[in-house]
């Protein structure tokens, strides 16, 4: 018996360990923006370790990614920021052993790419937005990165005449080389975007030139290594507090990966000064609790309608999917979940494609309430063991 | 991609297989999974030619071993020649269904049905080139670009119809057809197609998308023969089950309305059935009043638009435009 207590404490220990969802911000002299994940900068910095989990909250349709995507496992991504007191250079280094580039011929490939998500405001951190881009009223920036050949998007200008195939011109041999050219001088082959959100569906991209941000992605050895650099404080981020929080998101284009089948983090608190900051307790936060009691709490309130470990009898679709939640929720949003479903809704499935289970209803004034009731009437004991054992619930590590 | 195309039937279709891609909403509503094609083996590229070698004295050989294509199996249709072989065409445009399997698989809401007149649009502004509408639709009638790297579709030609001219198909159709005009119309050759004599049906209705876009079977095909080449009377070559499963049950009452309005336009010379099937006048095949669009315009305060104005303000501003959910 004492054996097994033993054990049992030492494996809480390494889940504590990997639930340090916080990282040091370094802070350099010199121009960050300019910064790649191989400057030398980065000698400077010890990357921490922040462990990627499925998104499960939502399953889409896509039948052959599902099936690509179905025994996910977790891993781990190392990530590090630099900033020189105006600008911040965040970086994500993640195992991936295929290259996958999207190309401009294919149907049906994907590529490989990461993603960052920042809280536009925190007034409170036990209030963090929503993980998956943001929520009503706590809306994110996204600055996303992805591995594309070349897009030739529309640019206005009108160049109709170079945008037929080359056999259908009048040119040959020099003149068609020309023409090629012409073509491909068209292309875009970064394939960098940011975006404003307050939840699924509401992304929108960033396309007057008002944010500054650069984001580059190198695939060496089996691994990709991603960085953002962005200004820390503009008209969307304020990240000049002791701590601001992020959230990492990396696409396996060979897993046909892209928008939510994504891996996640939770979110990681990046500390602009020393030891522990407000953001980072929140963000380190692990329960302590009795997880068998939670688990029961769990099956008499929670299964009826969400699925998370073994219970999954409740119709699919019905409501979000629990069974990464321990994964990329923080104890705060659990909390606050129980009791107060509406303060954070997620918008979940387009309203369309599952009309038998809506998510949330619509005010007068489009305002969105949750269709889960609050649980603010468990015992605070119940709710104790409740979010203890929800944080437990998350794919095993890789 | 082909937004317009047409197949023979039984055959593979286009893309290859596409009633066994997925999509679509199950009885209780809930979209269905489906399977993005592949552009090589299930769209098909059409292979090119070495034409320029030729001038230095090569051989004319395709640049790829040419193993499917559109319409690779054009007029194959089934049975065994001459006895009980059989085929026929279905063209294929979006649906513009009522409830579409792309708008309701997009995780962005790229994809909006215009309030108006139904029609599906793309909003290109929005979409990110996540394909799911491909696997959503049933018809596979959403593709994905990847030179832009977006998802485009058929636009039933809006700024025509805007204008009260029909979508350009329609209107260069030597074979006249294709009728355009509302469903709520009563005076539009669609509305008494459709619901006077309903004849006019779905394309599998049965994936739950509410299309919008309806076919008159097939009435008439010749009898079979026999060993000897003898006609073999009553019979007839194209099996009804075939067109149960494109059209449903209705398609029996659909056949039967047709044959009695031609047996009664034979006998007393009058049918409005007929007159309408036999398309003789382009402005009453297709009834698109332009007051109506000049109308809605002055009503809601509103001039059209290519675009879904609900995400205008988020395209070049710092604000987010918050979508409208409905």
């Amino acid at each position: 018996m004492k054996k097994l207590t033993g054990l049992l404490a030492l494996t809480g220990l390494l889940g504590s360990v990997a639930m340090a969802q916080s990282i040091q911000a370094v802070k350099v002299s010199g121009d960050v923006t300019k910064i790649t994940p191989s400057s030398k900068a980065w000698r400077a910095v010890k990357l921490n370790e922040v462990t990627l989990y499925p998104q499960t909250t939502i399953k889409l349709n896509d039948k052959k990614a599902n099936e690509l995507n179905a025994d996910r496992k977790a891993f781990n991504a190392k990530v590090g920021a630099l900033y020189d007191g105006k600008n911040i250079a965040i970086k994500i280094v993640w195992p991936d052993s295929t290259k996958n580039t999207q190309n401009s011929s294919d149907s049906d490939s994907y590529a490989d790419g990461f993603a960052m998500q920042f809280a536009n405001s925190v007034s409170n951190v036990n209030e963090l937005p929503y993980i998956g881009m943001g929520s009503k009223g706590r809306d994110v920036t996204v600055v996303l990165q992805k591995a594309v050949e070349a897009t030739y998007e529309p640019d206005g200008k009108g160049d109709v005449s170079l945008q037929v195939n080359g056999r259908n011109t009048n040119y040959f041999n020099k003149e068609l080389e020309i023409f090629h050219k012409q073509v491909d001088s068209l292309s875009n082959t970064d394939y960098q975007r940011a975006f404003v959100a307050e939840g699924f569906r509401s992304m929108t991209e960033i396309k007057d030139g008002s944010m500054k941000f650069n984001s580059v992605m190198t695939h060496k050895k089996g691994k990709w290594s991603g960085v953002v650099t962005k200004t820390m404080v503009d008209s969307y981020t304020k990240l000049d507090s002791k701590a601001f929080p992020v959230v990492f998101a990396v696409w396996d284009g060979d897993k046909n990966n892209r928008d939510g089948l994504k891996m996640l983090s939770s979110w990681v608190s990046v500390n602009l000064v020393k030891g522990e900051t407000e953001l980072s307790k929140v963000t380190n936060e692990v329960v302590k609790g009795d997880i068998a009691k939670g688990k029961q709490v769990a099956m008499d309130n929670c299964a009826a309608c969400h699925h998370f470990e073994d219970a999954t009898f409740a119709p699919a679709n019905m409501a979000p999917n629990l069974e990464n939640i321990g994964g990329y929720a923080t104890a705060s949003y659990l909390r606050e979940s129980i009791d107060k479903p509406s303060a954070v809704v997620v918008p979940g499935y387009n309203r369309n494609s599952h009309p038998a289970y809506e998510w949330y209803t619509l005010g007068e004034n489009g305002e969105r309430t949750s269709t889960m009731p609050a649980y603010d009437w468990l015992s605070a004991e119940d709710k104790t063991n409740l979010v203890a054992y929800l944080q437990t619930l998350k794919a095993e590590s890789k | 991609m082909y937004w317009n195309n047409v197949e023979t039937y039984p055959g593979t279709g286009y893309p290859k297989n596409w009633m066994n891609l997925g999509g679509g909403f199950n009885e209780s509503g809930d979209i269905q999974e489906g399977i993005v094609p592949n552009i090589e083996s299930d769209y098909g590229i059409p292979w090119d030619y070495n034409f320029d070698e030729l001038q230095h004295g090569k051989e004319l050989v395709p640049n790829q071993t040419p193993v499917w294509g559109p319409n690779w199996d054009e007029d194959v249709g089934a049975g065994n020649f001459p006895s009980d072989n059989y085929f026929f065409y279905i063209p294929r445009i979006c649906n513009h269904c009522s409830n579409p399997g792309c708008l309701s698989s997009c995780p962005r809401d790229a994809i909006f049905k215009r309030d108006q007149d139904g029609v599906v649009l793309v909003d290109l502004d929005r979409c990110q080139g996540y394909r799911y509408c491909i696997a959503g639709c049933p018809y596979k009638k959403i593709y994905f670009n990847p030179k832009i790297s977006k998802s485009e579709k058929c636009i039933l030609c809006f700024p025509r119809v805007e204008k009260g001219l029909p979508p350009a198909c329609s209107q260069q159709c030597v074979g006249r057809i294709r009728f355009v005009g509302f469903l709520d119309d009563v005076e539009s050759q669609v509305h008494k197609l459709v619901h006077k004599y309903k004849v006019a049906l779905p394309l599998r209705a049965d994936r739950g998308t509410n299309p919008n876009i309806f076919y008159i079977p097939p009435t008439e095909t010749p009898p079979k023969f026999d060993a000897e080449g003898r006609v073999i009377e009553g019979s007839n070559r194209l099996p009804i089950e075939e067109l149960e499963t494109l059209f449903g049950k209705e398609v029996h009452n659909s056949i039967r309305i047709i044959n009695e309005e031609k047996k009664r336009r034979a006998e007393t010379g009058k049918s409005e059935l007929l007159d309408i099937l036999i398309a003789f006048k382009h402005s009453e095949m297709f009834r698109l009043d332009n007051e109506y669009y000049r109308g809605y315009e002055a009503h809601k305060n509103n001039p059209l638009k290519p675009v879904d104005e609900r995400y205008v303000s988020g395209k070049h501003t710092k604000k987010i435009s918050h979508f409208k959910a409905h």
